[in-house]
């Protein structure tokens, strides 16, 4: 079975019935059936076929969904990139998983004037056009690749985390089920397509045959706007990052009136979730709230529905159980399994799994996630944090190696260290940059960056020093940076 | 400050604190009141959430300022006369 099924069978079933909503509207499920299919035929035509990349470069809307079903349905790969993303990562991207084509918004298109790709880069608007009925490849089947989304690499080189039909199947079919999806149902979409959970949104809510309302780039970070939709709406199942609901509680007014009746589920993940919010939620609204746990590489692997235990705690709920099928292992530095109170690495395995990096050996056993967990009484899990030197910032995974990489190419700049001071909503992406001779202004050092790196990249904050300080044995001493960082932010949270 | 806040003015408080806040001081004069903030990578989302929170702190009373979303953080000089209520600048 693929992935693009779901919708398919919705076209079927209740062709009239609303898939997805956007700034311009409702589209129904034979209205988006039939903008894949046009779309697909015109991939087919100029030779995408089975296991190809496809490039996906433009805002959300309901087109941009129907691209993905048109890329899935062409038996090909779809690789979403951020809608704000600079024509250069778009470059980068496209290369690295040797795309045959880019679909971007129309007015893009001359902004990937001369890009290598075999079937060109192709408007989004060709969605519109007709459906001729030629013939389309086979569907692909569950070990086929589905998508490849680009998460940060240990290298400072962006990676590519291909997965298949059949692990999103496995992960979207265990949310519909968990959340009970049905047909009256709204998910709103928040993630962008770039992320996992986007998946759970879109394709848990089509196997019901339920509608998505896709929030808007430019508002995903605007707590008044999201409080608004999620009421005029009639949202049921919400998800986003902790750091997006604890700004909608914060200085959305989330809380200050009524719950919506609809409201069944808030659903989080991608960071530690402040408890005081989740009470401020649990409070506020009957919905059941789950913190959903996993990497791009696992999809979501665990999950935990808070409960009034967990109110009651000082810290963020637990990352709970396995889900989807999957086994969590948490291993000791030795080796050993950990025990009741040990901390241990969370290690993988099951359906929900990657198949591999673009370009890179496959996966052939268990995923080492880097994510330290405490193995609590009673069985559940608690996050402790990473081992290695990946930082997480408002819930995006930012690799510091991949920011500098970019940092040192600006020719102002010498060396650059980047660490993250705070939190939750009050993490702050922080650059440290030691001048090149002649210097740079920061002004220059963010327009390079914004050029280079998607908007959750770019250091929120920036200081030029004489030197990096080093620590003993000469590795540039992060944590002294961090304290400096956080010093710097200090009283100073939004 | 309250209503009615000088445009000149404001968008010195404004330089001003987004040269200090987000371009370490600014020592090579880079900004300009017509910079594009979001376009040029200063306002991040962090970022915005706190231009915002200056902005209500420092012109609180003005009836601008409780309108300014993240949306209307275009430049410095949009920003001065959203706040100082230039006709025709709001949409």
């Amino acid at each position: 079975m693929s992935l693009d099924a779901a919708v398919r069978e919705a076209a079927r079933s209740t062709p009239d019935a609303v898939a997805v909503r956007d700034a311009d509207g409702p589209v129904t499920y034979a209205e988006l059936d039939r903008r894949s299919r046009a779309l697909a035929e015109e991939l087919a035509a100029r030779g995408v076929g089975r296991g190809d990349r496809v490039v996906l470069w433009a805002p959300k809307s309901a087109d941009l969904v129907a691209a993905t079903q048109a890329v899935l349905r062409a038996g090909a790969v779809y690789v979403p990139v951020h809608g704000d993303a600079p024509a250069a990562r778009v470059r980068a991207l496209a290369e690295d998983c040797s795309a045959a084509a880019v679909v971007a918004s129309d007015g893009r298109v001359p902004a990937l004037a001369g890009l290598p790709a075999p079937a060109g880069v192709l408007p989004l608007g060709l969605a519109r056009g007709p459906v001729r009925g030629t013939a389309l490849p086979a569907p692909a089947g569950d070990g086929d690749p589905a998508y490849i989304l680009y998460t940060s690499g240990s290298t400072g080189r962006p990676k590519g985390v291909t997965v298949s039909h059949g692990a999103a199947l496995a992960f979207v079919g265990w949310a519909a089920a968990e959340v009970g999806a049905r047909p009256d149902d709204v998910f709103a979409n928040h993630a962008s397509f770039g992320f996992d959970l986007s998946v759970l949104d879109l394709y848990a809510a089509f196997r019901a045959g339920a509608s998505v309302f896709l929030v808007a780039e430019d508002r995903a970070h605007d707590p008044h706007a999201l409080v608004d939709l999620l009421r005029r709406e009639r949202i049921s199942v919400w998800y986003s990052v902790p750091s997006v609901l604890t700004a909608m509680v914060r200085r959305g007014g989330l809380t200050e009136h009524p719950a919506p009746e609809r409201l069944r589920a808030v659903l989080f993940a991608g960071e530690p979730f402040p408890v005081r919010y989740v009470r401020e939620l649990a409070a506020w609204t009957g919905a059941r709230l789950l913190n959903l746990y996993g990497p791009t590489e696992t999809n979501v692997c665990a999950f935990h529905e808070v409960r009034a235990a967990d109110l009651e705690r000082d810290r963020p709920a637990p990352i709970g159980r396995a889900a989807c099928g999957d086994l969590l292992e948490v291993l000791r530095d030795d080796g050993a399994a950990a025990g009741p109170g040990e901390v241990g690495e969370l290690v993988v395995a099951g359906p929900t799994l990657m198949l591999g990096y673009w370009g890179h050996p496959p996966l052939d056993g268990p995923h080492r996630t880097g994510d330290l967990v405490r193995v609590l009484p009673d069985g559940l899990l608690d996050y402790v944090g990473r081992r290695d030197s990946m930082l997480k910032v408002r819930g995006h995974r930012i690799e510091p190696h991949e920011v500098e990489a970019v940092l040192e190419s600006h020719p102002g700049v010498a060396r650059a260290a980047v660490v993250c001071a705070g939190s939750g909503l009050e993490a702050a992406l922080t650059a440290f940059l030691v001048p090149a001779p002649g210097g740079a202004g920061a002004l220059s050092v963010r327009r390079h960056l914004v050029e280079r790196l998607p908007p959750g990249m770019v250091p929120d904050l920036i200081r030029f020093v004489d030197e990096l300080p080093r620590n003993a044995n000469g590795k540039i001493d992060r944590a002294g940076l961090t304290a400096a960082a956080e010093q710097m932010t200090n009283g100073e949270a939004p | 400050m309250n209503a009615g806040p000088d445009r000149e003015k404001t968008e010195e408080v404004l330089m001003a604190f987004i040269r200090e806040r987000f371009l370490d001081g600014d020592p090579g004069g880079e900004l300009e009141p017509t910079s594009p903030l979001i376009d040029w990578g200063l306002l991040t989302s962090l970022n915005s959430a706190v231009l915002l929170n200056f902005l209500h702190r420092e012109f609180e009373g003005s009836v601008a300022v409780e309108r300014i979303t993240a949306k209307d953080l275009r430049d410095v000089r949009s920003i001065a006369a959203l706040l100082c209520g230039a006709p025709g600048d709001r949409p």
